[in-house]
């Protein structure tokens, strides 16, 4: 949810107007108003109008600044991304309405208090390796341009750094240096995923590891790039 | 002598009786052996049918037992007793031999014995009794003595003593019958022994020889002595020692020391290869043949020397082309085309081996094979075997290239080529380099006979498939068609005077596809040049509707007539170069850049238009300063002094290697090729893991051989992309995305 993340984004600032519902009054800050009128509406009214035009808002940047402020919550921490998931974001640093109200629904969030006592227990999730793995493969598709098949370098490393700190890797940085070294190119969606297996999977010293197995190119190098430069000894068999 | 007198007697004499009667006719017989009187064989029979109390038939039966053993202990025992060697055997066959009548006869006459008593009381037959007799009393004691006579005999024939065959022929049949219907007698007391004193006579005789005898000679001496043995079995042991028998001697004589025999540095199995002694390399396949491993070692070993040799030929022109200069380059050519023919000849020298010596057995097929295979898909001088082959053909396919060849000389020369293509992995990259020079033989008429451009084009399609050839093919045939169309060309010229350009045009019309790619430029044609094209143009719709015509110059030659001082030539150039020289119809002198300028060319082929004109052969230009390279602050003039003594000339424009984007242009390829092979697989399979893919695809993929690497990398451009998708449980499986 960095700035500069949202000035590649589209910016379709639209406006709607949000009746008085519970977190409806904060949801007012984070979706920037348009109009006035419908705050003269009663609840039911105001929540049909919002689901009679569920694709035209989007929350942004600024909205999503506030939002982080009123959940007293860095924009930069990870269960930011659990609350993307749950709320199954298209695109990183924006959620549009069906998204967000869809999400609170599913999470049976109506006050601002409940939601921040939601965020511990998504945290948790992510100790859970089900979840987790769910998450990590979510993010590929979040955290990737609309309309791009692969993820940009600079973003993927980023999101690895994050995703890692969490399920500790002790490879992830050499990976990260690899891939700018060697690599310099997008990331396809089938190497993110496998990158997840092969992490849990593989043991430190590379040892049940099988080049003629159906990884990915890019990890195959990866392996040898870590035997060549004596990063690991593989134990020769 | 009537019943009822029998009934008178006494038992007591009746059994002296019995044993009068038994001993006097067993003496009797066994001294005559010859029929009873009929009066004895009454008395037999009388002394049988008795009813009891008289009943003499269990007597009778005792004593004959008892008889007989007298008999053999008084009489045949001791004429054995102080016998040895070959009198003990010849002894034993007669004592044999005469028993065995007796019994017969004997048999017969107390046959009413065998019929009834015998039988009723299931007991032992007469045959039987006196058999046994004979095996308890006499084989059984002798059996030793005789089986080490027998041994003896045979080792001194093998020692080339003449022996007394007949003689062992009997006494083996003996060994045979005492056992009746089984072997085991003739196994345990004799063949055992026998095998084993084989064994140790052939083990010493095999370390001798193997000290002295060449490896020639040595095989020489195994074959002689187990076609020895096996006479030996045919005349006097039994038929099922054979195979026991050979085994023996063949393992002490050959597989104790194949190893050895075969490694052996003077006259070992790597140099009678070397030598190419065709029998002696015959004798050893069949020798050998017969040993676990041995045929595989000797392919093994024949592999190695293919492929020293082939790999000796690569490295003899690896040095020429490292020896030379860049300049060189036609050197090193010939070192190539050098090799080829080496290749070709190191090939027909092997065939008659594996086909006659070693009797086209697959595994030295396969070898020959496996060892051309690694050594004709090494890079040889910087180049691909593959792009040798090609120049190997095309010197022969080419005007000028083999006209001291006869048409079926041609034939074979070029149905040896394309056999080595079989051994070679990039196929692809033949084709687009025979391509290459296919174009230039037929578009510049360098085509020899077009009988053999087509055969060598059949012999490829029949061993790689009509796909493999379909470009190549209409290649050929788009110049036939070409033919037609100019004749119609022709004729529309002389039936729209207007549009004759004035100049003789011929064009050749290329299907895209089949073709290499060329480049098209935006040339400036010389004006002279643009009717003709023009004219052509107008009429080519007429033929055909719908075509994109797109002109390629650079292939385009052109006959020039230029007046010279002296003389008036006829120059064959090209028509890059025709509008070089053009261009001095209307300048005296040029520069590069202005040249350059006018003709709209990039500045490599400037450079080599202009090095064509006045830097090599024939000075057609001036050039100022007068160096031998090209440089954009020359220029040029006209040289109206040149002169030869031919009224016409070529002039060649040398070709620029475009190796470097042949290559490119495979790899590309492959790349489609690998996609359509997977996605081939995929969707036929629908669900496939991860080795079982790999393996299908490089056995489908006939045209060059895919290096694993690529394949993997197709596979995840294929996910991607959305062809396949990795299973959620099992990562080693994809699955075919409809």
């Amino acid at each position: 949810m960095e700035e500069e993340e949202a000035g590649t984004m589209v910016h379709t600032n639209f406006y709607c107007h949000l009746g008085n519902w519970g977190i409806l009054k904060k949801l007012e800050q984070w979706f920037i108003p348009i109009s006035m009128s419908p705050w003269k509406l009663g609840e039911k009214a105001a929540l049909q109008a919002l689901k009679a035009n569920p694709y035209v808002d989007m929350i942004v940047v600024d909205g999503i600044s506030l939002l982080c402020t009123d959940l007293q919550v860095d924009p930069q921490d990870i269960v930011m991304l659990v609350v993307s998931w749950h709320m199954k974001a298209a695109t990183m640093c924006e959620f549009s309405r069906q998204e967000f109200i869809g999400g609170l629904q599913s999470l049976g969030i109506d006050t601002i208090e409940k939601f921040r006592e939601k965020l511990s227990y998504m945290r948790s999730e992510l100790r859970d390796d089900q979840r987790f793995r769910e998450i990590y493969n979510f993010s590929f598709g979040w955290a990737k341009e609309k309309g791009q098949k692969s993820l940009a370098l600079e973003t993927a490393i980023g999101m690895w750094q994050l995703l890692f700190a969490e399920w500790h890797w002790p490879l992830v940085d050499h990976w990260c240096q690899f891939l700018q070294l060697k690599h310099n190119k997008a990331i396809s969606r089938d190497t993110w995923s496998q990158l997840l297996e092969f992490a849990k999977t593989i043991d430190l010293q590379l040892s049940n590891y099988d080049e003629e197995g159906a990884w990915p190119y890019l990890i195959d190098e990866f392996v040898e790039y870590l035997t060549e430069n004596g990063i690991v000894q593989r134990p020769q068999n | 002598m009537p019943a009822n007198h029998l009934q008178a007697l006494t038992s007591p004499q009746m059994s002296s009786r019995v044993t009068v009667l038994c001993t006097s006719i067993v003496g009797e017989v066994s001294r005559r052996l010859c029929k009873l009187s009929p009066k004895r064989r009454r008395r037999i029979h009388d002394m049988c049918i008795q009813r009891s109390p008289h009943d003499t038939t269990e007597k009778l039966y005792t004593k004959y037992k008892e008889v007989i053993m007298e008999y053999i202990t008084s009489v045949v025992l001791p004429s054995l007793k102080d016998k040895h060697d070959e009198f003990l055997l010849r002894e034993l066959v007669i004592r044999w031999s005469n028993h065995k009548v007796m019994s017969k006869w004997l048999s017969r006459f107390f046959s009413y014995l065998n019929r009834f008593f015998i039988k009723r009381n299931s007991l032992p037959s007469l045959d039987e009794v006196a058999f046994t007799c004979f095996q308890d009393q006499v084989y059984k004691v002798t059996k030793g003595k005789v089986k080490d006579a027998v041994i003896s005999l045979i080792d001194q024939e093998r020692g080339g003593e003449q022996i007394d065959r007949g003689l062992l022929k009997n006494v083996i049949e003996i060994f045979v019958e005492i056992g009746t219907d089984k072997m085991d007698y003739y196994k345990n007391d004799f063949e055992e022994e026998m095998l084993k004193e084989t064994a140790s006579y052939y083990s010493r005789k095999a370390s001798n020889w193997i000290l002295i005898e060449s490896f020639p000679d040595y095989m020489l001496k195994v074959e002689e002595c187990l076609r020895k043995e096996k006479d030996r079995v045919v005349h006097y042991l039994h038929a099922t020692s054979e195979p026991k028998l050979i085994e023996q001697v063949r393992h002490e004589v050959l597989c104790v020391y194949s190893s050895q025999l075969l490694e052996n540095e003077k006259s070992g199995c790597c140099v009678l290869i070397q030598e190419h002694k065709v029998d002696d390399l015959s004798r050893m396949y069949k020798l050998f043949s017969k040993i676990d491993d041995g045929l595989c070692r000797i392919s093994q070993i024949y592999k190695k020397h293919v492929t020293v040799e082939g790999t000796t030929l690569v490295k003899k022109t690896d040095d020429v082309a490292s020896n030379k200069e860049a300049e060189k380059r036609v050197v090193v050519g010939l070192q190539e085309q050098t090799f080829v023919r080496e290749v070709i000849e190191l090939h027909d020298k092997n065939m008659p081996l594996v086909n006659d010596c070693f009797q086209n057995h697959t595994l030295f097929r396969k070898v020959l094979k496996e060892a051309f295979e690694i050594f004709l898909n090494k890079t040889v001088a910087g180049s691909s075997t593959a792009e040798l082959l090609v120049n190997y053909c095309d010197n022969i396919l080419k005007k000028g290239g083999s006209e001291k060849y006869s048409d079926e000389a041609i034939e074979q020369i070029l149905e040896k080529a394309v056999n080595l293509l079989g051994y070679i992995y990039d196929k692809d990259l033949f084709v687009e380099f025979y391509r290459k020079k296919l174009a230039r033989r037929l578009l510049f008429d360098k085509s020899a006979n077009e009988d053999h451009e087509r055969s060598i084009l059949t012999k490829l399609k029949q061993q790689n498939g009509t796909h493999f050839t379909s470009k190549l093919e209409g290649m050929v045939t788009d110049m036939t068609l070409a033919r037609e169309t100019q004749a119609d060309f022709k004729d529309y010229l002389q039936c729209n005077p207007r549009t004759n350009p004035g100049i003789d045009l011929s064009v050749t019309v290329l299907t895209t596809g089949f073709w290499p790619s060329y480049r098209s430029s935006d040339f400036h044609l010389p004006f002279e040049m643009t009717k003709c094209i023009q004219a052509f143009a107008e009429f080519y719709p007429t033929k055909t509707n719908s075509r994109k015509l797109t002109w390629i110059y650079s292939l385009g030659t052109c006959n020039i007539t230029a007046k010279f001082e002296l003389q008036t030539i006829e120059l064959i150039v090209t028509t890059y170069q025709a509008a070089v020289l053009l261009l001095f119809n209307d300048s005296d002198r040029l520069s590069y850049s202005e040249i350059m300028s006018q003709l709209n060319l990039a500045d490599d082929d400037v450079v080599r238009l202009l090095q064509s004109l006045c830097c090599l052969k024939y000075k057609l230009l001036n050039k100022e300063p007068n160096t031998n390279s090209i440089s954009s602050d020359d220029v040029f003039a006209f040289n109206s002094k040149f002169t030869n003594k031919m009224r016409r000339i070529r002039i060649p424009l040398p070709i620029v290697d475009e190796k470097k984007k042949i290559l490119e242009v495979v790899d590309k390829d492959r790349k489609y090729v690998v996609d359509a092979c997977l996605i081939r697989i995929m969707k036929s399979r629908k669900v496939l893991n991860h080795q079982q893919l790999i393996t299908e695809c490089v056995e489908q993929l006939k045209v060059f051989k895919p290096d694993l690497k690529l394949i993997k990398k197709r596979i995840e451009d294929l996910i991607n992309r959305e062809y396949l998708e990795r299973d959620s449980e099992n990562l080693n499986l994809y699955r075919y995305l409809a």
